[in-house]
Protein backbone atom coordinates (compact mmCIF):
# COMPACT_ATOMS: atom_id res chain seq x y z
CA UNK A 1 0.00 0.00 0.00
CA UNK A 2 2.62 2.46 0.87
CA UNK A 3 4.58 1.71 -1.53
CA UNK A 4 1.50 2.21 -4.34
CA UNK A 5 1.15 5.46 -2.84
CA UNK A 6 4.82 6.41 -3.44
CA UNK A 7 4.67 5.05 -7.14
CA UNK A 8 1.52 7.55 -7.71
CA UNK A 9 3.29 10.47 -6.03
CA UNK A 10 6.17 9.82 -8.11
CA UNK A 11 4.51 9.61 -11.59
CA UNK A 12 2.73 12.82 -10.01
CA UNK A 13 5.89 14.52 -10.02
CA UNK A 14 7.09 13.28 -13.20
CA UNK A 15 3.95 14.26 -15.50
CA UNK A 16 3.62 17.95 -13.72
CA UNK A 17 7.52 17.97 -14.57
CA UNK A 18 6.37 16.82 -18.47
CA UNK A 19 3.92 19.60 -18.49
CA UNK A 20 6.53 22.20 -17.78
CA UNK A 21 8.78 20.71 -20.25
CA UNK A 22 6.65 20.06 -23.04
CA UNK A 23 3.66 22.23 -22.60
CA UNK A 24 5.16 25.31 -24.34
CA UNK A 25 5.66 22.83 -27.51
CA UNK A 26 1.92 21.80 -27.03
CA UNK A 27 0.22 25.55 -26.84
CA UNK A 28 2.34 26.52 -29.98
CA UNK A 29 1.80 23.65 -32.30
CA UNK A 30 -1.59 24.39 -30.84
CA UNK A 31 -1.79 27.91 -31.79
CA UNK A 32 -0.29 27.78 -34.77
CA UNK A 33 -3.18 25.09 -36.24
CA UNK A 34 -5.95 28.11 -34.78
CA UNK A 35 -5.74 30.77 -37.08
CA UNK A 36 -8.00 33.55 -36.75
CA UNK A 37 -8.29 32.81 -32.96
CA UNK A 38 -7.15 35.14 -30.02
CA UNK A 39 -4.42 32.88 -28.99
CA UNK A 40 -4.50 34.66 -25.38
CA UNK A 41 -7.51 33.34 -24.91
CA UNK A 42 -6.32 29.82 -24.42
CA UNK A 43 -7.77 27.40 -23.61
CA UNK A 44 -10.88 28.86 -25.09
CA UNK A 45 -10.05 29.33 -28.64
CA UNK A 46 -9.13 25.71 -29.06
CA UNK A 47 -12.48 24.03 -30.48
CA UNK A 48 -12.46 21.65 -33.18
CA UNK A 49 -14.43 23.82 -35.72
CA UNK A 50 -11.36 26.90 -35.43
CA UNK A 51 -8.72 23.78 -36.46
CA UNK A 52 -7.10 24.87 -39.64
CA UNK A 53 -3.52 24.47 -41.54
CA UNK A 54 -3.58 27.76 -42.87
CA UNK A 55 -0.61 29.10 -41.30
CA UNK A 56 1.37 26.87 -42.66
CA UNK A 57 -0.06 27.47 -46.46
CA UNK A 58 0.20 30.60 -45.47
CA UNK A 59 4.23 30.76 -44.47
CA UNK A 60 4.55 28.79 -47.98
CA UNK A 61 2.57 31.23 -49.95
CA UNK A 62 3.66 34.13 -48.77
CA UNK A 63 7.24 33.99 -46.68
CA UNK A 64 8.93 31.50 -49.79
CA UNK A 65 9.27 29.66 -46.66
CA UNK A 66 10.72 26.19 -48.57
CA UNK A 67 13.66 28.22 -49.77
CA UNK A 68 14.97 28.91 -46.18
CA UNK A 69 14.15 25.11 -45.87
CA UNK A 70 16.09 24.63 -48.88
CA UNK A 71 19.07 26.82 -47.85
CA UNK A 72 19.19 25.17 -44.26
CA UNK A 73 19.72 21.66 -45.78
CA UNK A 74 21.84 22.83 -47.77
CA UNK A 75 23.91 24.24 -45.18
CA UNK A 76 23.84 21.22 -42.74
CA UNK A 77 24.04 18.61 -45.22
CA UNK A 78 27.33 20.13 -45.87
CA UNK A 79 28.27 20.42 -42.73
CA UNK A 80 27.53 17.22 -41.77
CA UNK A 81 29.56 15.96 -44.60
CA UNK A 82 32.37 17.89 -44.22
CA UNK A 83 32.54 17.27 -40.36
CA UNK A 84 32.24 14.00 -41.14
CA UNK A 85 35.16 13.14 -43.92
CA UNK A 86 37.82 16.11 -42.13
CA UNK A 87 37.01 14.73 -38.22
CA UNK A 88 37.39 10.94 -38.98
CA UNK A 89 40.57 11.68 -41.23
CA UNK A 90 42.14 14.03 -38.50
CA UNK A 91 41.45 11.94 -35.50
CA UNK A 92 42.71 8.70 -37.16
CA UNK A 93 46.18 8.91 -37.38
CA UNK A 94 46.03 11.01 -34.00
CA UNK A 95 44.81 7.60 -32.33
CA UNK A 96 46.15 5.00 -34.40
CA UNK A 97 49.38 5.71 -36.86
CA UNK A 98 52.99 6.75 -35.29
CA UNK A 99 54.54 9.90 -36.56
CA UNK A 100 56.66 12.61 -34.44
CA UNK A 101 55.12 15.47 -32.69
CA UNK A 102 51.70 13.14 -32.36
CA UNK A 103 51.03 14.43 -28.30
CA UNK A 104 52.26 17.90 -29.14
CA UNK A 105 49.40 18.29 -32.11
CA UNK A 106 47.15 16.71 -30.35
CA UNK A 107 47.28 18.69 -26.73
CA UNK A 108 47.17 22.21 -28.97
CA UNK A 109 43.87 21.09 -30.20
CA UNK A 110 42.28 19.62 -27.26
CA UNK A 111 43.58 23.31 -25.54
CA UNK A 112 42.07 25.28 -28.36
CA UNK A 113 38.72 23.90 -26.80
CA UNK A 114 38.70 25.53 -23.25
CA UNK A 115 39.29 29.17 -24.85
CA UNK A 116 35.96 30.65 -25.47
CA UNK A 117 34.60 31.40 -28.99
CA UNK A 118 33.30 34.76 -28.50
CA UNK A 119 36.95 36.17 -29.43
CA UNK A 120 37.21 33.94 -32.53
CA UNK A 121 33.63 35.60 -34.11
CA UNK A 122 35.13 38.93 -35.22
CA UNK A 123 38.46 37.60 -36.22
CA UNK A 124 36.97 34.72 -38.64
CA UNK A 125 34.59 37.31 -39.75
CA UNK A 126 37.59 39.32 -41.00
CA UNK A 127 39.07 36.28 -42.73
CA UNK A 128 35.97 35.40 -44.54
CA UNK A 129 35.62 38.38 -45.70
CA UNK A 130 39.45 38.69 -47.27
CA UNK A 131 39.15 35.10 -49.08
CA UNK A 132 36.20 36.73 -50.56
CA UNK A 133 33.34 34.58 -49.21
CA UNK A 134 31.38 37.30 -47.53
CA UNK A 135 27.47 36.25 -48.14
CA UNK A 136 28.13 33.21 -49.48
CA UNK A 137 27.42 29.62 -48.05
CA UNK A 138 30.71 28.18 -48.01
CA UNK A 139 31.36 31.10 -46.10
CA UNK A 140 28.83 30.00 -43.81
CA UNK A 141 30.21 26.32 -44.11
CA UNK A 142 34.02 26.67 -43.95
CA UNK A 143 34.89 27.77 -39.73
CA UNK A 144 32.95 25.09 -38.86
CA UNK A 145 33.54 22.35 -41.31
CA UNK A 146 35.44 20.47 -38.58
CA UNK A 147 35.17 20.94 -34.83
CA UNK A 148 37.27 19.75 -32.07
CA UNK A 149 34.80 18.00 -30.40
CA UNK A 150 33.81 16.18 -33.52
CA UNK A 151 37.91 15.19 -33.88
CA UNK A 152 37.61 14.16 -30.13
CA UNK A 153 34.90 11.87 -30.48
CA UNK A 154 36.14 10.54 -33.49
CA UNK A 155 39.70 9.64 -31.88
CA UNK A 156 37.84 7.77 -28.80
CA UNK A 157 36.20 5.96 -31.48
CA UNK A 158 39.57 5.29 -33.45
CA UNK A 159 41.29 4.46 -29.82
CA UNK A 160 39.01 1.41 -29.42
CA UNK A 161 39.75 -0.26 -32.38
CA UNK A 162 42.38 -3.17 -31.62
CA UNK A 163 45.67 -2.70 -33.25
CA UNK A 164 45.65 -6.15 -34.09
CA UNK A 165 43.61 -4.93 -37.10
CA UNK A 166 46.15 -3.14 -38.71
CA UNK A 167 48.49 -5.71 -38.57
CA UNK A 168 46.11 -8.10 -39.86
CA UNK A 169 45.35 -5.67 -42.97
CA UNK A 170 49.25 -4.75 -43.28
CA UNK A 171 50.14 -8.98 -43.41
CA UNK A 172 47.61 -9.03 -46.40
CA UNK A 173 49.64 -6.06 -48.04
CA UNK A 174 47.19 -3.42 -47.88
CA UNK A 175 47.91 0.33 -48.28
CA UNK A 176 47.48 2.20 -45.25
CA UNK A 177 44.83 3.85 -47.01
CA UNK A 178 42.96 0.34 -47.79
CA UNK A 179 42.84 -0.15 -43.68
CA UNK A 180 41.82 3.30 -42.79
CA UNK A 181 38.52 2.76 -44.87
CA UNK A 182 37.64 -1.18 -45.32
CA UNK A 183 38.93 -2.19 -41.95
CA UNK A 184 38.89 0.41 -39.21
CA UNK A 185 35.89 2.96 -40.52
CA UNK A 186 33.28 -0.11 -40.01
CA UNK A 187 34.58 -0.58 -36.47
CA UNK A 188 33.81 3.60 -35.64
CA UNK A 189 30.73 3.66 -36.87
CA UNK A 190 28.53 4.10 -33.83
CA UNK A 191 31.09 7.20 -33.49
CA UNK A 192 30.52 8.57 -36.66
CA UNK A 193 27.16 8.68 -36.51
CA UNK A 194 27.31 10.50 -32.78
CA UNK A 195 29.37 12.71 -34.87
CA UNK A 196 26.37 12.90 -37.56
CA UNK A 197 23.99 13.47 -34.97
CA UNK A 198 25.03 16.13 -32.83
CA UNK A 199 27.07 18.27 -35.31
CA UNK A 200 23.63 18.20 -37.71
CA UNK A 201 21.64 19.56 -34.58
CA UNK A 202 24.56 22.09 -33.90
CA UNK A 203 24.71 23.60 -37.72
CA UNK A 204 20.38 23.13 -37.90
CA UNK A 205 19.60 25.32 -35.13
CA UNK A 206 23.13 28.14 -35.73
CA UNK A 207 21.39 31.27 -36.42
CA UNK A 208 23.95 34.07 -35.53
CA UNK A 209 27.43 33.09 -37.55
CA UNK A 210 24.93 32.96 -40.79
CA UNK A 211 23.53 36.18 -40.22
CA UNK A 212 26.79 37.85 -39.85
CA UNK A 213 28.56 35.91 -42.70
CA UNK A 214 24.96 36.34 -45.38
CA UNK A 215 23.84 39.82 -46.15
CA UNK A 216 20.80 38.63 -48.52
CA UNK A 217 18.40 37.44 -46.11
CA UNK A 218 17.28 35.69 -48.79
CA UNK A 219 19.83 33.04 -48.32
CA UNK A 220 19.18 32.62 -44.51
CA UNK A 221 18.45 29.35 -42.95
CA UNK A 222 15.42 28.75 -40.73
CA UNK A 223 17.04 29.74 -37.45
CA UNK A 224 18.08 33.36 -39.19
CA UNK A 225 15.28 33.60 -41.23
CA UNK A 226 12.63 32.93 -38.03
CA UNK A 227 14.81 35.55 -35.73
CA UNK A 228 13.96 37.95 -38.83
CA UNK A 229 10.24 37.59 -39.30
CA UNK A 230 9.37 37.61 -35.60
CA UNK A 231 10.30 40.97 -36.10
CA UNK A 232 8.78 41.41 -39.42
CA UNK A 233 5.53 39.65 -38.84
CA UNK A 234 4.96 40.05 -35.02
CA UNK A 235 1.55 41.33 -35.99
CA UNK A 236 0.74 37.86 -37.62
CA UNK A 237 1.49 35.29 -35.29
CA UNK A 238 0.07 32.22 -36.45
CA UNK A 239 2.85 32.79 -39.48
CA UNK A 240 5.76 32.62 -36.88
CA UNK A 241 4.45 30.17 -34.96
CA UNK A 242 3.38 27.53 -38.25
CA UNK A 243 7.32 28.71 -39.24
CA UNK A 244 8.52 28.07 -35.35
CA UNK A 245 6.94 24.15 -35.69
CA UNK A 246 8.13 23.46 -38.54
CA UNK A 247 11.96 24.42 -37.98
CA UNK A 248 11.62 22.47 -34.95
CA UNK A 249 9.90 19.15 -36.45
CA UNK A 250 12.79 17.93 -37.90
CA UNK A 251 15.24 18.06 -34.71
CA UNK A 252 12.41 16.62 -32.78
CA UNK A 253 11.72 13.40 -34.88
CA UNK A 254 15.62 12.77 -35.76
CA UNK A 255 16.13 12.79 -31.77
CA UNK A 256 13.22 10.41 -31.12
CA UNK A 257 14.34 8.02 -33.56
CA UNK A 258 18.05 8.12 -32.96
CA UNK A 259 17.62 9.22 -28.91
CA UNK A 260 19.28 6.08 -27.22
CA UNK A 261 22.54 6.89 -29.32
CA UNK A 262 22.22 10.43 -28.65
CA UNK A 263 22.14 9.79 -24.92
CA UNK A 264 25.35 7.44 -25.51
CA UNK A 265 27.05 10.45 -27.78
CA UNK A 266 26.55 12.92 -24.36
CA UNK A 267 27.42 10.78 -21.46
CA UNK A 268 30.31 9.17 -23.56
CA UNK A 269 31.48 12.99 -24.56
CA UNK A 270 31.21 13.87 -21.03
CA UNK A 271 33.11 11.16 -19.47
CA UNK A 272 34.97 12.20 -16.34
CA UNK B 1 69.70 9.19 -56.05
CA UNK B 2 70.01 8.48 -52.05
CA UNK B 3 68.28 11.32 -51.33
CA UNK B 4 65.23 10.47 -54.11
CA UNK B 5 64.83 6.91 -52.69
CA UNK B 6 64.94 8.57 -48.89
CA UNK B 7 62.01 10.56 -50.05
CA UNK B 8 60.02 8.19 -51.72
CA UNK B 9 60.44 6.10 -48.99
CA UNK B 10 59.31 8.64 -46.33
CA UNK B 11 56.10 9.28 -48.51
CA UNK B 12 54.99 5.94 -47.72
CA UNK B 13 55.63 5.69 -44.38
CA UNK B 14 53.00 6.12 -41.50
CA UNK B 15 54.54 10.05 -40.78
CA UNK B 16 53.59 10.56 -44.22
CA UNK B 17 49.90 9.27 -44.33
CA UNK B 18 49.49 10.65 -40.92
CA UNK B 19 50.24 14.31 -42.17
CA UNK B 20 48.69 13.80 -45.59
CA UNK B 21 45.46 12.69 -43.41
CA UNK B 22 45.66 15.42 -41.13
CA UNK B 23 45.84 18.58 -43.72
CA UNK B 24 42.91 19.21 -44.41
CA UNK B 25 41.31 18.87 -40.93
CA UNK B 26 44.77 20.89 -39.25
CA UNK B 27 44.16 23.43 -41.90
CA UNK B 28 40.24 24.65 -41.24
CA UNK B 29 41.54 24.45 -37.62
CA UNK B 30 44.76 26.94 -37.98
CA UNK B 31 42.38 29.36 -39.87
CA UNK B 32 39.45 29.59 -38.28
CA UNK B 33 40.33 28.69 -34.18
CA UNK B 34 43.83 28.97 -34.14
CA UNK B 35 44.29 31.92 -35.81
CA UNK B 36 41.51 34.00 -34.35
CA UNK B 37 43.22 33.26 -30.83
CA UNK B 38 47.05 34.73 -31.52
CA UNK B 39 45.60 37.74 -33.80
CA UNK B 40 42.80 38.95 -31.58
CA UNK B 41 45.63 39.76 -28.74
CA UNK B 42 47.18 42.83 -30.97
CA UNK B 43 44.29 43.40 -32.32
CA UNK B 44 43.05 44.11 -28.86
CA UNK B 45 45.75 47.01 -28.90
CA UNK B 46 44.44 48.53 -32.00
CA UNK B 47 41.61 51.43 -33.31
CA UNK B 48 40.93 48.65 -36.33
CA UNK B 49 37.81 49.61 -37.40
CA UNK B 50 36.41 49.17 -41.35
CA UNK B 51 36.86 53.08 -41.70
CA UNK B 52 40.37 54.35 -41.74
CA UNK B 53 43.84 53.43 -40.94
CA UNK B 54 44.80 50.58 -38.32
CA UNK B 55 46.84 52.74 -35.31
CA UNK B 56 48.32 50.96 -32.26
CA UNK B 57 46.87 52.53 -29.42
CA UNK B 58 48.22 50.66 -26.69
CA UNK B 59 46.18 49.96 -23.47
CA UNK B 60 43.39 52.24 -24.36
CA UNK B 61 41.07 50.06 -25.61
CA UNK B 62 41.36 48.29 -21.62
CA UNK B 63 41.00 51.70 -19.90
CA UNK B 64 38.03 52.72 -22.07
CA UNK B 65 36.79 49.27 -20.68
CA UNK B 66 36.96 49.66 -17.06
CA UNK B 67 35.46 53.04 -17.50
CA UNK B 68 32.48 52.16 -19.72
CA UNK B 69 29.25 51.87 -17.42
CA UNK B 70 27.56 49.92 -21.03
CA UNK B 71 30.68 47.18 -20.14
CA UNK B 72 30.66 47.17 -16.37
CA UNK B 73 26.65 46.92 -16.75
CA UNK B 74 26.75 43.75 -18.88
CA UNK B 75 29.83 42.14 -16.70
CA UNK B 76 27.43 42.66 -13.98
CA UNK B 77 24.61 40.79 -15.87
CA UNK B 78 26.96 38.02 -16.97
CA UNK B 79 28.13 37.29 -13.45
CA UNK B 80 24.65 37.46 -12.16
CA UNK B 81 23.50 34.92 -14.67
CA UNK B 82 25.57 32.35 -13.55
CA UNK B 83 23.02 32.01 -10.58
CA UNK B 84 21.15 29.36 -13.35
CA UNK B 85 23.85 26.79 -12.45
CA UNK B 86 22.90 26.02 -8.56
CA UNK B 87 19.52 25.45 -10.13
CA UNK B 88 20.19 24.16 -13.18
CA UNK B 89 22.35 21.21 -11.47
CA UNK B 90 20.17 20.28 -8.40
CA UNK B 91 17.18 20.43 -10.67
CA UNK B 92 18.81 17.95 -13.20
CA UNK B 93 20.09 16.00 -10.72
CA UNK B 94 17.25 15.54 -9.26
CA UNK B 95 15.49 15.03 -12.61
CA UNK B 96 18.00 11.61 -13.14
CA UNK B 97 17.51 10.27 -9.39
CA UNK B 98 13.58 10.47 -10.18
CA UNK B 99 14.14 8.86 -13.28
CA UNK B 100 16.94 6.52 -11.85
CA UNK B 101 13.57 4.23 -10.76
CA UNK B 102 12.78 1.11 -11.99
CA UNK B 103 9.20 2.20 -13.07
CA UNK B 104 7.40 1.87 -16.67
CA UNK B 105 7.61 4.77 -18.73
CA UNK B 106 10.48 5.89 -17.64
CA UNK B 107 12.41 6.46 -21.27
CA UNK B 108 9.18 8.93 -22.46
CA UNK B 109 10.17 11.43 -19.72
CA UNK B 110 13.37 11.03 -20.52
CA UNK B 111 12.64 12.11 -23.83
CA UNK B 112 9.97 14.66 -23.33
CA UNK B 113 12.57 16.32 -20.59
CA UNK B 114 15.30 15.92 -23.37
CA UNK B 115 12.92 18.33 -26.48
CA UNK B 116 13.83 21.46 -25.21
CA UNK B 117 17.99 20.42 -25.49
CA UNK B 118 17.29 19.64 -29.43
CA UNK B 119 15.16 22.39 -30.09
CA UNK B 120 16.98 25.80 -31.34
CA UNK B 121 17.58 28.37 -29.21
CA UNK B 122 16.00 30.79 -31.40
CA UNK B 123 12.12 28.72 -31.34
CA UNK B 124 12.77 28.26 -28.00
CA UNK B 125 12.72 31.89 -26.97
CA UNK B 126 10.16 32.85 -29.71
CA UNK B 127 7.90 30.40 -27.90
CA UNK B 128 8.55 32.00 -24.36
CA UNK B 129 8.24 35.62 -25.32
CA UNK B 130 4.70 35.42 -26.18
CA UNK B 131 3.87 33.14 -23.01
CA UNK B 132 5.96 35.65 -21.16
CA UNK B 133 3.63 38.32 -23.09
CA UNK B 134 1.63 40.73 -20.57
CA UNK B 135 -1.57 38.90 -22.11
CA UNK B 136 0.43 35.35 -22.27
CA UNK B 137 -0.44 32.48 -20.25
CA UNK B 138 2.53 32.71 -17.67
CA UNK B 139 0.18 35.97 -16.48
CA UNK B 140 -3.12 33.69 -16.80
CA UNK B 141 -1.77 31.37 -14.75
CA UNK B 142 -0.33 33.14 -12.07
CA UNK B 143 -3.40 35.54 -11.92
CA UNK B 144 -5.77 32.68 -11.94
CA UNK B 145 -3.27 30.94 -8.78
CA UNK B 146 -3.68 34.52 -6.95
CA UNK B 147 0.18 34.59 -7.11
CA UNK B 148 -0.21 38.26 -8.43
CA UNK B 149 -2.72 40.34 -8.51
CA UNK B 150 -1.81 42.13 -11.93
CA UNK B 151 -0.21 41.84 -15.03
CA UNK B 152 2.86 41.90 -14.70
CA UNK B 153 5.32 42.84 -18.34
CA UNK B 154 7.78 40.20 -17.79
CA UNK B 155 10.35 41.22 -20.67
CA UNK B 156 10.18 44.84 -20.57
CA UNK B 157 10.53 45.16 -16.69
CA UNK B 158 13.84 45.87 -16.14
CA UNK B 159 13.30 44.32 -12.48
CA UNK B 160 12.13 40.81 -14.25
CA UNK B 161 13.24 40.68 -17.45
CA UNK B 162 17.08 39.29 -16.80
CA UNK B 163 15.07 36.60 -14.39
CA UNK B 164 13.08 35.25 -16.96
CA UNK B 165 15.97 34.52 -19.54
CA UNK B 166 17.69 32.62 -16.52
CA UNK B 167 14.88 30.99 -16.64
CA UNK B 168 14.10 29.85 -19.90
CA UNK B 169 18.13 29.13 -20.01
CA UNK B 170 17.27 26.77 -17.02
CA UNK B 171 14.40 25.52 -19.00
CA UNK B 172 16.20 24.72 -21.41
CA UNK B 173 19.71 23.31 -19.99
CA UNK B 174 18.26 20.96 -17.49
CA UNK B 175 17.46 17.95 -19.85
CA UNK B 176 21.52 18.00 -20.94
CA UNK B 177 22.73 17.77 -17.75
CA UNK B 178 20.43 15.25 -16.39
CA UNK B 179 21.37 13.11 -18.83
CA UNK B 180 24.68 12.69 -18.05
CA UNK B 181 23.78 12.43 -14.05
CA UNK B 182 21.86 9.46 -15.62
CA UNK B 183 24.70 8.05 -16.96
CA UNK B 184 26.68 8.42 -13.99
CA UNK B 185 23.80 6.86 -11.67
CA UNK B 186 23.67 3.95 -13.73
CA UNK B 187 26.90 3.20 -12.86
CA UNK B 188 26.13 3.52 -9.48
CA UNK B 189 25.28 -0.51 -7.89
CA UNK B 190 21.82 -0.67 -6.12
CA UNK B 191 22.71 -2.79 -3.55
CA UNK B 192 24.50 0.64 -2.09
CA UNK B 193 21.20 2.16 -1.90
CA UNK B 194 19.47 -0.84 -0.95
CA UNK B 195 21.83 -0.90 2.14
CA UNK B 196 21.55 2.79 2.88
CA UNK B 197 17.37 1.76 2.93
CA UNK B 198 18.06 -1.05 5.26
CA UNK B 199 20.18 1.09 7.68
CA UNK B 200 17.05 3.21 7.87
CA UNK B 201 18.38 6.44 5.35
CA UNK B 202 15.64 8.79 4.51
CA UNK B 203 15.45 9.93 0.59
CA UNK B 204 17.23 12.80 1.10
CA UNK B 205 19.98 11.62 3.50
CA UNK B 206 20.66 8.74 -0.03
CA UNK B 207 20.85 11.62 -2.30
CA UNK B 208 23.39 14.20 -0.85
CA UNK B 209 25.53 11.71 1.56
CA UNK B 210 25.84 8.70 -1.51
CA UNK B 211 24.73 9.68 -4.42
CA UNK B 212 26.34 13.44 -4.84
CA UNK B 213 29.48 12.60 -3.40
CA UNK B 214 29.56 9.09 -6.11
CA UNK B 215 28.39 11.52 -9.22
CA UNK B 216 31.26 13.95 -8.16
CA UNK B 217 33.09 13.63 -11.46
CA UNK B 218 29.95 14.39 -13.20
CA UNK B 219 29.08 17.60 -10.69
CA UNK B 220 32.53 19.01 -11.45
CA UNK B 221 32.00 18.15 -15.57
CA UNK B 222 28.80 19.64 -15.73
CA UNK B 223 29.31 22.49 -13.50
CA UNK B 224 32.29 23.82 -15.84
CA UNK B 225 30.49 23.40 -18.43
CA UNK B 226 27.49 25.23 -16.93
CA UNK B 227 29.60 28.19 -15.17
CA UNK B 228 30.95 28.48 -19.11
CA UNK B 229 27.84 29.00 -20.73
CA UNK B 230 26.18 31.12 -17.95
CA UNK B 231 29.11 33.45 -18.68
CA UNK B 232 29.23 33.39 -22.42
CA UNK B 233 25.20 33.72 -22.58
CA UNK B 234 24.50 35.27 -25.72
CA UNK B 235 21.43 33.86 -27.56
CA UNK B 236 18.75 34.63 -25.47
CA UNK B 237 18.97 37.95 -24.60
CA UNK B 238 19.94 38.73 -28.44
CA UNK B 239 16.80 36.91 -29.45
CA UNK B 240 14.55 38.17 -26.86
CA UNK B 241 15.31 41.76 -25.46
CA UNK B 242 18.47 43.26 -27.75
CA UNK B 243 19.94 43.87 -23.85
CA UNK B 244 16.58 46.07 -22.86
CA UNK B 245 15.10 47.72 -21.46
CA UNK B 246 17.57 49.76 -20.83
CA UNK B 247 20.51 47.98 -20.04
CA UNK B 248 18.92 45.57 -17.75
CA UNK B 249 19.91 42.30 -20.40
CA UNK B 250 22.81 43.62 -21.82
CA UNK B 251 25.28 40.75 -21.44
CA UNK B 252 29.19 40.83 -21.81
CA UNK B 253 29.09 38.53 -25.25
CA UNK B 254 26.28 40.77 -26.42
CA UNK B 255 28.06 44.25 -25.75
CA UNK B 256 30.81 42.15 -27.50
CA UNK B 257 28.37 41.20 -30.65
CA UNK B 258 27.37 44.76 -30.96
CA UNK B 259 30.33 46.35 -30.48
CA UNK B 260 31.78 44.03 -33.45
CA UNK B 261 29.42 43.91 -36.11
CA UNK B 262 27.00 46.79 -34.92
CA UNK B 263 29.91 49.86 -34.75
CA UNK B 264 32.40 47.30 -36.49
CA UNK B 265 34.70 48.66 -33.75
CA UNK B 266 37.01 45.61 -33.75
CA UNK B 267 40.12 46.89 -31.75
CA UNK B 268 37.64 47.75 -29.06
CA UNK B 269 35.52 44.20 -29.43
CA UNK B 270 38.80 41.76 -29.31
CA UNK B 271 39.89 44.08 -26.27
CA UNK B 272 36.43 43.10 -24.62
CA UNK B 273 36.91 39.49 -25.64
CA UNK B 274 39.41 39.59 -24.23
CA UNK B 275 38.48 40.51 -20.73
CA UNK B 276 35.51 37.89 -20.89
CA UNK B 277 38.26 35.08 -21.39
CA UNK B 278 39.91 36.24 -18.38
CA UNK B 279 37.02 36.06 -16.19
CA UNK B 280 35.77 32.85 -17.96
CA UNK B 281 38.53 31.50 -16.92
CA UNK B 282 38.98 32.63 -13.71
CA UNK B 283 35.44 30.83 -12.86
CA UNK B 284 36.46 27.69 -14.17
CA UNK B 285 40.06 27.65 -11.68
CA UNK B 286 37.71 28.64 -9.24
CA UNK B 287 34.79 26.12 -9.61
CA UNK B 288 37.94 23.32 -10.40
CA UNK B 289 39.58 24.60 -6.94
CA UNK B 290 36.31 24.88 -4.86
CA UNK B 291 35.94 20.85 -6.14
CA UNK B 292 39.23 19.93 -5.00
CA UNK B 293 39.09 21.14 -1.64
CA UNK B 294 35.95 19.62 -0.92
Amino acid sequence: MKRNVKKIVLYLILIGISILMVGPFVWLLLSSLLPNTNVYDFPNNVRLENFSISNFTGVFEFIDFGSFILNTVLISGSSVLLNALLASLTAYPLAKLNFKGKNLVFTIIISAMIVPATAAMVVNYLTITKLGLGDTYLGVILPTSVTIINIFNMRQGFLSVPDSIRESGKMDGASEWKIFTALVMPMVKPNLAVVILFQFMASWNDFLWPMIVLNDTGKYPLSAALTMLNGQFAYNFGWVAAGTVLSIIPTLVIFVLTQDMFVDGVSGANKG
Amino acid sequence: MGKMKKRKKWLRSEAAWAWGMMLPGLLVLTVFVFWPLIYSLPLAFTDYSVVGEMKFVGTKNFERAFSDPDFIASLTNSIQYVLVVPVIQMASMAFAVALNQKIRGVKVFRTLYYFPVVTSTVAVSIVWSWLFSSGGLVNQLLLDAHIISEKVNWLSDDSTALWVLMFITTWKGVGYYMVIYLAGLQSIPGELIEAARIDRAGTLQIFFKILVPLLKPQVVMCSLLSVMSAIKVFDEPFVLTKGGPGNSTLTASLYIYQNGFQNFDFGYAAALSLILSVIILFFSLLVNAYNRRK
